[in-house]
Order: structure tokens, then C-alpha cells, then sequence
């Protein structure tokens, strides 16, 4: 059992984001999570991370808290959570995702940087190793993100919207990321806002809307049924999607 | 029809108050009016007749610094009672009046204060006070020739120090008290008299006690510069760490300039003040003996304020003499 | 030969800037600058109950008395945010005022005291009194800038993840809320013991200007770190060194003067990120906008009849770019002194063969630019740079041959 989430709820103030989750995954996969905005998508990762208090429920992660398992973690925030006019490089953030090996007071040595270097260049990034954060491209700094959580050398990832807002040459990099995780038999959830790719890119689903609609295989759950049960009437979002969908079963 | 019902009914308490508040303010100001008010006295009259107590004795009344109060007191004696604001130990220069004081203030038939812009940061509540009731800065009856100037029209209110010239200020306060309370007038002048020749004596005493010191070692370092007319009646340099007010900081180049000083004339000691803070003469102690020059704290002097009421320290005459033997006892 | 006094203060004020430095940089960039402020009008409660309960003699009392209430404003800071709907500014605007007026009447009730009320000094820790800097004092500033300085260095990249990315360091397992409060902790140290020397209300800017001033020098925290304790230190010397010698000169006041002249001097004159440097900057790059532009309007006028070459006027190029005459002149000088065009006496322009070559690689790299932009517009955002003149640099050969024959197709290759 890699991750097992049981009942959980999360409020802001009485107002619930997360109410009475149940999910589990047994198996390494790719999850997708999606739902319209406002859903709870964030939050149910950061509640998996326990970044938010839970109101109630419990999570576990291959079977003990996510406090005792912190070192198979590795996760991927949204870009607007920090301020890119930090006097970092690119490197230095990188070097970030080696910490939790190093303990306190330990300061990243040769090898640390050597791999951090070797995360940069997965992602095309290596030439910009020097440059301060606030100098790139959204893609860029997405990408940034990305080497730092590969850096983290974890079997489980968490990803926060990795794909909004960037160019095509990032998308391509991040899907070609996913896949190389996928066959180094990792867990990947990520928190998509694309419904034209989900069946592209994820074997797995999961369908958010402030409850949990659905979850489960791509093919047998994203379904137009519980598209319309997450989104509700968005007409244009389901009339993509079913256009996606309907092209992926004509390719099959 | 509930909802403006209830705008009312929540807004009722906050109105109540302000109606309270303005009742009170204004029975206030009646009390103070109407004991200024004398027998006979119209409305809108402006003559000294106007200002004529005719309430119960002892008479309340106010005064700032505990010179003051003394100095009011004897001359008022046991017809009048006196409500000294600031304590021992307290500065005058940084003093500001609480709503405590200013009801004491207000309660007031007369107040008496030093002046010169000794209570800085009073001056606008004192000049206020002073269209109701009789408010008296008794230094400055002083003539302004004698007083010692330390700027363009401001002039260094550390009167008290000099005895003969704190001295001239009884006949203010004798005349004011006369005008306002004439029934008691002859007491009052028998009063000044007697205090006036207290004080000569007391004059007298200092010059002798100081005259002792030899002429070399005649310097009085402090911590602010309240000792000018203590120097010039009774024949003393006087140098000083922060200025006439205690409301500007210290500079670090009045330190050095001192420290210099000091080692170069070797004086013996210096003195700290009992409203002051201690630390920049702490300071200047260090600072000679780095330049290998022994300088002793002398003592505590009373500067702005007197002792605690109840020691001999407590009256002026009691804080004088002591002033005067630590003096004359550090630096001889 | 300096004054002893002067070296005392010299070194409490320097060693006092250098720390102020130090520790205000990580609340700088946290956003929690104003944090200092509200801890040095936190404080003062503290002190006056420390002189009430421990007597007049003792600054230690007093210290350690401002230390913990402005610790405790902290704690209820965190609580109102955490507890209510207040936000962050608000929960210290209310600590900041709620504290200082307690401390404020505090300090009224102590002076009114019949015993020593007004020996405590109450009223220099609102504004500071260095001059009376003891050498005791010393022993306190030193312990804290000691302290601050072992707590950055041993705790540098920790101190860092958590003031950049707070929740990753969560997820990584650092204790994020303990490392924010020993910082903060570290702010009160330095708060505490920069009261006595600047007091209160100035006390803020000790944290604040050393660490606003480095931010323009440098774009890495290691170095923002070392230039912000040095303007720190040069601040606290400065400051006191003028004091010495200037009279009447309070030496707290004229320490942060002193400091934010180094602010000011950064934000204008700091190379990249300073204000005049970026105004060169887009000055600068906004000639060479103009040149190129000039440049692909010559090109582009001697095109359809080349090999011709037939002479250009000014309004001619001014009608092609969007530029007057007047800014177009001395673009046009400049070529002329480079040899790249002659003037004739008729007013028009010729291009020398050197000005030839210069106009048509200027055209082919905006072309090559344009189609590979038409080709590809998803790599927009991803290469395009407009101060790149040519496509070369930024491409890789490939690409560049390929744009070239589809040019050279169109017969727009120059």
C-alpha cells in the first residue's frame, strides 16, 4: 500500500475544502488530480503533506505518517508560493532538494553539487545553473522546481499545477520527466489543469470536487459521466474533453 | 421597522455617553469658575476683583516642582493646602501631565509654577490654566537682566540655585496670594518676611561653606547644565554632559570634550544628579581613568528636584545645605 | 589617538550595525522587517517592569525584562494571526501600539514614583542615549553579535530553505516554525540591545536599512549576508565618528542618518540594480533598437533595385521606422563617423560597403528571427530576446541552415 487516505477533512474556518476523502494506491503509477478551480487540489496534497491541519481523517504513506517517511517524499509547489526575487541561483535552489540527507548544520559538499548538476541537466537547465531565479521564464523557473524535486531522490512525488502557464518546450520536458519516473517504478501525483492531456499523460485519475467524485484507471474512470459529476455544467470544458477522449479511443 | 429599531437601541448607550461626558466637563468647568468668581465680582468684569477666592480653607492649591511647592507653602502656611505635581527624582524637562494631574489642575484655586520653559512640555495646559485662574511662573518675575541668557529670548531656568535670586520670587508669590486671598494678606507678608531672612541666611552660609574650596579646584562637573547661576552667585566653573534641557541627547564629543577637561585641570570628582540618569557620567569616570586620571562620583546632587518630603533633604533649605556639603566635601 | 569614550561607542555601535546587519537581512526578505519595529515598542512595558521589580541599578533587569515582552508581542503576533481572521500587519500594528502605550503608561507611573523616578532613563530607551555607552555595555553587545553571527553561520542553508520556501522545508522535515522563531528570537536579541544605543522608535532602521541597502549589491545571499553586516558596522562608526566630532550631534539619530545615505546611495548608484544603472541601461538599449531599425529601413529601401545602391533620405527612413527624423540623426552620425555611410551635399545618406554588409546582417537576423517565431510559436516565450541581434547565437545550426533555406526560397535571405 503506497498511500492510503482515510476520511479526510480539511476547513477553513467551518467552511470545508476537503470533505471525506477515501483514497488509496496500491500500485506505483502516474495520477492525475482534477477538478474545477476551487476544488480542494492544492489543498488535498498539501493535507497529504500535512502542510494543512486536518480537520479529520488520516493519511499514511506505505504505511507509517508522512513525518516518519519525509525522506521518500519529494514535491513540487506551485510557482507563485515563493518570491522569485530571492537571492538564489538556480543552482542553489537545486541544492535545496539535497538537504534532508545532509542533517543540520552540514553545508552541501562536491557530491551534492555534482548531482544537483545532473538534476539541472535532466531538465534542460544546465547552462542556467548561475543565473538568480527571478531572471527566468515561467517554464524555466517551473523546471527549476522540477530538478530539485528529482534531486530529492524520493519514490513519491507530489506536484502542484507543474504544467500552468508554461511554454511547450517545459510541457514536453515535464511529461518526458513523468515517463522516466513511471519506469523507475515511482509514484507520481500530479495536480493537472488540463483536461485535454489527462488521458495522455496519466494511467491514473483522480476526480475532485470538494468531495471525491471519482478514482481509479484512466480509461474506466474518466468518463463523461463523472466529468460532468466534478465540473458540473462547464460545457466547453466537457466538450473538449470528450473530443480528447474520443480521440484517444480512435488512436487505440 | 426592527432595524431601525436596533440602530437606536445599540447607538442609545454610545449617546448616553457623550451626554454624560459633555454633563461632566461642563460641571467641571462651573466648580473651577465659580470659585474664581469673587463676592460681588460680575460677569465679564475684568479687574483684579475678579480673581478673589471664597471657598473653604485651606485653599487647593497647585504647584510643579518641589521649589515651587516649598516655597508656596511657607508663604501660605496653614491657609493654604498644596498639591506639588512632581515628585522626587522627577525631571521637569521631560515631565508631561497626566489626566490625574490635570484634574489636580483644574482643582486648583491657584497654581504656581517655575517657568522659563522649566515644565517644557507642560507649557500649552499651563497657558490654558491661565485664562481661569490666577497661574504664576515665579521665575519669571525675576528682571530678566539678571536672569542668564541662553539663546535668543530663552534664558536658563535653573533659578532656584541662586539663593538670593531664588529669594526675589517670595514677593510674587506673597503679592499674588495678598491679592487673591485678602482676608489672610497680613499673614501672608509676615510669612515672606520671616522666609526672606531664612533665605538670606542660608545665602550667606553657602557663600562661606564654598569659599573653602581652593581657587584650582573651583569646578562642578554634572550631568546637565542646571548649575549656571549656583556658579555665578557662588563663584564656580560649571561644566555639564547635555545642555540646559534634559530633552536633548547626549553628544559623544561633550563626553570627549569633558573627559579632556577633566584630566587636564584634575579635578577631583564628579556629580551625578538624583533626576537624571547616571550613565554618561559613568561614562566620563571611565573615560579619565582609560587616560589614567582618578575621578570620583562626589555624590548625588538634587538638581531639578528635591529630596523625599519628610527629610531635611525634602524642603529647599534642606536640599541647599546638602548640595552644598557634598560639594565642598568632594572637592576641597 | 582615538577618545576612549568615542572607542567605546565605536565598537558597541559597530559590532551592534554588524549584527543588525546580519539578522535583519533574514527578516528583510522575509517580509517581517516591521517585526523589529514592532518588537523595540514591545519592549518597553518590559523594561519599566523591570525597573519596578528589580530596582534602579540593574540594566540587566531592564534588559532581560525588555527581551521577554518583546518576545511575548511575537507570540501574541503568531497567535492573532493563527487564532483569528486578522492578517500579519494588522496583528503587529496592534501588538506594536497596544504594548508601547502600555509601556508608556508604565513609564508615567514610574516617574511619578517618589523614588528615582526619573534615574531609570525611561525616556532614552525611547530614543536612544549611545554617547553613554559603558564598557559594560560592550560585554552585552558583543555576547549578541556574537550569538547572531554563530547562529547564521551554522545555520546558514537551513536559515535559508525555510526564508525562501517554507513549505518544502516542512515537507523535507526541517522544524520550519522552531528555525522562524530562533530567528525571530534573534531579531528581539538584537532589538534589546540596540535600545539602549538607538532607542525604540529608531531601532527598526538598524535592521532594516544595513539589509534593504544590500539587497541592490548582489543577487546571492552568502554575499548579501557579508555586505549587510558591513554596512551594518560602517552605519554604527560612522554614525559615531560624526557624533564625536560634530557638537550637540545625538549619535543614535545620526547612525541611521548615516545609514540611510548608504540606502540611498545603493538604490542609485549600485551597478545592475541601482536606479541610474538600469536608466543607462534602457537608454542604452533603446539606441540600439533605434540603430537596428535604421539599419533594416536602409536595407529594405536599396532592396528592390539591388545591385544598385541609390542614396536615402532621412524622411525617408523616418516613414519606415517609427522614429522622427530628429532621434534618427545621431544614429545616422554615428554611422557616418564609423564609415558605415557618407553624407551628401544634398542631405541624403549612401551606404559605404561596409554600411552594406552591416545592414544586410542586421535584416537577416531580425528575418531568420521572424521566421522562426512564424515556425514555432510555442518556443516564443522560451528564446526570443531582444537584445540578441542574431539568431545564431541563440539557435543551433540546424535550425539556422533550415530558416536559411526557407528564406533564401522566398528570395529574402540578404
Amino acid at each position: 500500500m503506497i498511500l492510503d487516505v482515510h476520511n479526510v477533512t480539511v476547513a477553513y474556518h467551518r467552511k470545508p475544502v476537503l470533505w471525506d476523502i477515501d483514497l488509496t494506491l496500491q500500485r506505483p503509477s502516474l495520477v492525475g488530480i482534477v477538478g474545477p478551480n476551487g476544488a480542494g487540489k492544492s489543498t488535498l496534497i498539501k493535507a497529504i503533506l500535512g502542510l494543512v491541519p486536518l480537520a479529520s481523517g488520516r493519511v499514511t504513506l506505505f504505511g507509517q505518517s508522512c513525518q516518519k517517511q519525509r525522506r521518500l517524499i519529494g514535491y513540487v509547489p506551485q510557482r507563485e508560493s515563493v518570491d522569485w526575487d530571492f537571492p538564489v541561483s538556480v543552482l542553489d535552489v537545486v541544492l535545496m532538494g539535497t538537504y534532508g540527507g545532509l542533517g543540520w548544520f552540514r553545508r552541501p559538499r562536491r557530491a551534492q553539487r555534482d548531482w544537483a548538476l545532473e538534476c539541472l541537466r535532466r531538465v534542460g537547465l544546465a547552462d542556467l545553473a548561475g543565473r538568480q531565479i527571478g531572471q527566468l521564464s515561467g517554464g524555466q523557473q517551473q523546471r527549476t522546481f522540477l530538478a530539485r524535486a528529482i534531486a530529492q531522490r524520493a519514490e513519491i512525488y507530489f506536484m502542484d499545477e507543474p504544467m500552468a502557464g508554461v511554454d511547450a518546450a517545459t510541457e514536453r520536458v515535464v511529461f518526458e520527466l513523468l515517463g522516466e519516473l513511471r519506469e523507475q517504478g515511482k509514484t507520481v501525483l500530479v495536480v493537472h489543469h488540463d483536461l485535454r492531456t489527462v488521458a495522455e499523460y496519466f494511467e491514473q485519475v483522480v476526480m475532485l470536487n470538494m468531495r471525491l467524485v471519482a478514482a481509479g484507471p484512466t480509461c474506466t474512470t474518466f468518463t463523461h459521466d463523472n466529468l460532468a459529476k466534478t465540473y458540473g455544467g462547464r460545457l466547453g470544458i466537457l466538450d473538449d474533453a470528450a473530443e480528447a477522449l474520443a480521440a484517444r479511443e480512435r488512436s487505440v | 421597522m426592527s432595524q431601525k429599531h436596533g440602530y437606536w437601541r445599540q447607538n442609545y448607550g454610545l449617546v448616553a455617553l457623550l451626554a454624560c461626558a459633555a454633563g461632566c466637563g461642563a460641571t467641571a468647568n462651573g466648580a473651577a469658575k465659580s470659585h474664581s468668581r469673587g463676592v460681588g465680582a460680575v460677569a465679564g468684569e475684568t479687574s483684579t476683583a475678579k480673581h478673589q477666592y471664597s471657598g473653604d480653607y485651606p485653599m487647593p492649591v497647585a504647584a510643579t516642582t518641589g521649589m515651587v511647592a516649598d516655597l508656596v507653602a511657607r508663604v501660605a502656611g496653614r491657609h493654604a493646602a498644596v498639591t506639588q505635581l512632581m515628585g522626587a527624582g522627577v525631571d521637569p524637562h521631560l515631565y508631561k501631565a497626566s489626566t490625574g494631574d490635570m484634574a489636580k489642575l483644574n482643582r486648583a484655586a491657584a497654581i504656581f509654577y517655575s517657568g522659563l520653559h522649566l515644565e517644557g512640555k507642560m507649557g500649552d495646559s499651563l497657558a490654558r490654566l491661565a485664562r481661569k485662574k490666577p497661574t504664576v511662573a515665579v521665575a519669571e518675575s525675576i528682571n530678566r537682566g539678571k536672569l542668564l541668557e541662553v539663546g535668543s529670548d530663552r534664558y536658563d531656568p535653573h533659578v532656584w540655585f541662586d539663593v538670593a535670586l531664588w529669594s526675589e520670587t517670595l514677593s510674587v508669590v506673597e503679592k499674588t496670594l495678598a491679592e487673591f486671598d485678602p482676608v489672610h494678606a497680613d499673614d501672608y507678608h509676615a510669612a515672606a518676611a520671616k522666609y526672606r531672612d531664612e533665605l538670606a541666611e542660608l545665602d550667606e552660609h553657602c557663600r562661606r561653606e564654598l569659599a573653602t574650596i581652593p581657587a584650582e579646584r573651583r569646578v562642578l562637573v554634572t550631568a546637565h547644565d542646571a548649575f549656571h547661576y549656583f556658579g555665578r552667585a557662588y563663584d564656580l566653573e560649571v561644566k555639564a554632559i547635555q545642555g540646559v534641557s534634559t530633552q536633548s541627547e547626549a553628544g559623544l564629543k561633550e563626553i570627549n570634550d569633558l573627559v579632556s577637561f577633566i584630566a587636564r585641570r584634575g579635578i577631583k570628582a564628579v556629580f551625578v544628579e538624583s533626576s537624571v540618569s547616571e550613565r554618561n557620567v559613568l561614562a566620563l569616570v571611565e573615560g579619565c581613568r582609560a587616560r589614567g586620571h582618578q575621578v570620583a562620583v562626589g555624590g548625588e546632587l538634587f538638581s531639578d528636584a528635591m529630596g523625599k518630603p519628610g527629610t531635611p533633604e525634602g524642603t529647599y533649605l534642606g536640599m541647599v545645605r546638602h548640595n552644598v556639603s557634598l560639594i565642598v566635601k568632594a572637592l576641597k | 589617538m582615538i577618545d576612549y569614550n568615542t572607542a567605546v561607542v565605536l565598537a558597541g555601535t559597530s559590532m551592534l550595525g554588524a549584527g543588525a546587519g546580519l539578522i535583519g537581512t533574514f527578516a528583510v526578505l522575509r517580509g517581517r522587517a516591521l517585526l523589529g519595529d514592532a518588537l523595540g515598542h514591545a519592549a518597553l512595558p518590559g523594561v519599566c517592569l523591570g525597573f519596578l521589580l528589580l530596582g534602579r541599578r540593574s540594566l540587566a533587569a531592564m534588559l532581560v525584562g525588555a527581551w521577554l515582552s518583546g518576545v511575548l508581542g511575537i507570540l501574541v503576533v503568531a497567535g492573532l494571526r493563527r487564532a483569528t481572521r486578522i492578517k500579519e500587519d494588522a496583528a503587529i500594528g496592534i501588538v506594536l501600539s497596544v504594548f508601547f502605550g502600555a509601556g508608556l503608561a508604565l513609564s508615567r507611573y514610574i516617574q511619578t514614583q517618589a523614588t528615582q523616578g526619573s534615574k531609570a532613563g525611561l525616556d532614552s530607551y525611547i530614543f536612544g542615549k549611545a554617547a553613554g555607552m559603558l564598557q559594560g555595555d560592550l560585554l552585552w553587545i558583543s555576547a549578541a553579535a556574537l550569538a547572531a553571527l554563530l547562529a547564521v553561520v551554522a545555520l546558514f542553508k537551513e536559515f535559508r530553505l525555510v526564508t525562501f520556501d517554507g513549505g518544502f522545508a516542512r515537507v523535507q522535515g526541517w522544524p520550519a516554525a522552531s528555525l522562524d522563531l530562533l530567528l525571530m528570537g534573534l531579531v528581539s536579541l538584537i532589538v534589546v540591545i540596540g535600545l539602549p544605543a538607538v532607542g525604540a522608535v529608531l531601532v527598526a532602521a538598524l535592521l532594516i536599512l544595513p539589509a534593504a541597502a544590500a539587497r541592490f549589491w548582489t543577487e546571492r545571499l552568502g554575499m548579501m549576508l557579508v555586505v549587510a553586516g558591513s554596512f551594518g558596522l560602517v552605519m554604527g562608526a560612522a554614525g559615531t565618528a560624526i557624533s564625536a566630532h560634530v557638537s550637540r550631534a545625538p549619535t543614535g539619530p545620526i547612525i541611521v542618518l548615516v545609514g540611510t545615505c548608504l540606502f540611498g546611495a545603493s538604490a542609485l548608484f549600485a551597478p545592475r540594480r541601482g536606479a541610474v544603472a538600469r536608466w543607462i541601461d534602457h537608454v542604452r538599449f533603446r539606441r540600439r533598437l533605434r540603430g537596428q531599425a535604421m539599419w533594416r529601413a536602409v536595407y529594405e529601401l536599396i532592396e528592390p533595385r539591388f545591385p544598385a545602391i541609390r542614396p536615402i533620405a532621412i524622411d525617408e527612413l523616418a516613414h519606415r521606422t517609427s522614429y522622427t527624423p530628429a532621434q534618427l540623426r545621431r544614429v545616422l552620425r554615428q554611422a557616418e563617423m564609423n564609415d558605415l555611410l557618407i553624407r551628401r551635399p544634398d542631405g541624403r545618406y549612401l551606404p559605404t560597403a561596409a554600411g552594406l554588409a552591416q545592414a544586410a546582417r542586421v535584416t537577416r537576423g531580425y528575418r531568420l528571427w521572424e521566421r522562426f517565431l512564424t515556425e514555432q510559436p510555442e518556443l516564443t516565450s522560451t528564446f526570443a530576446r531582444l537584445d540578441v541581434e542574431s539568431a545564431d547565437s541563440a539557435l543551433s545550426h540546424e535550425i539556422v541552415a533550415e530558416l536559411e533555406a526557407a528564406l533564401r526560397a522566398e528570395g529574402r535571405l540578404p
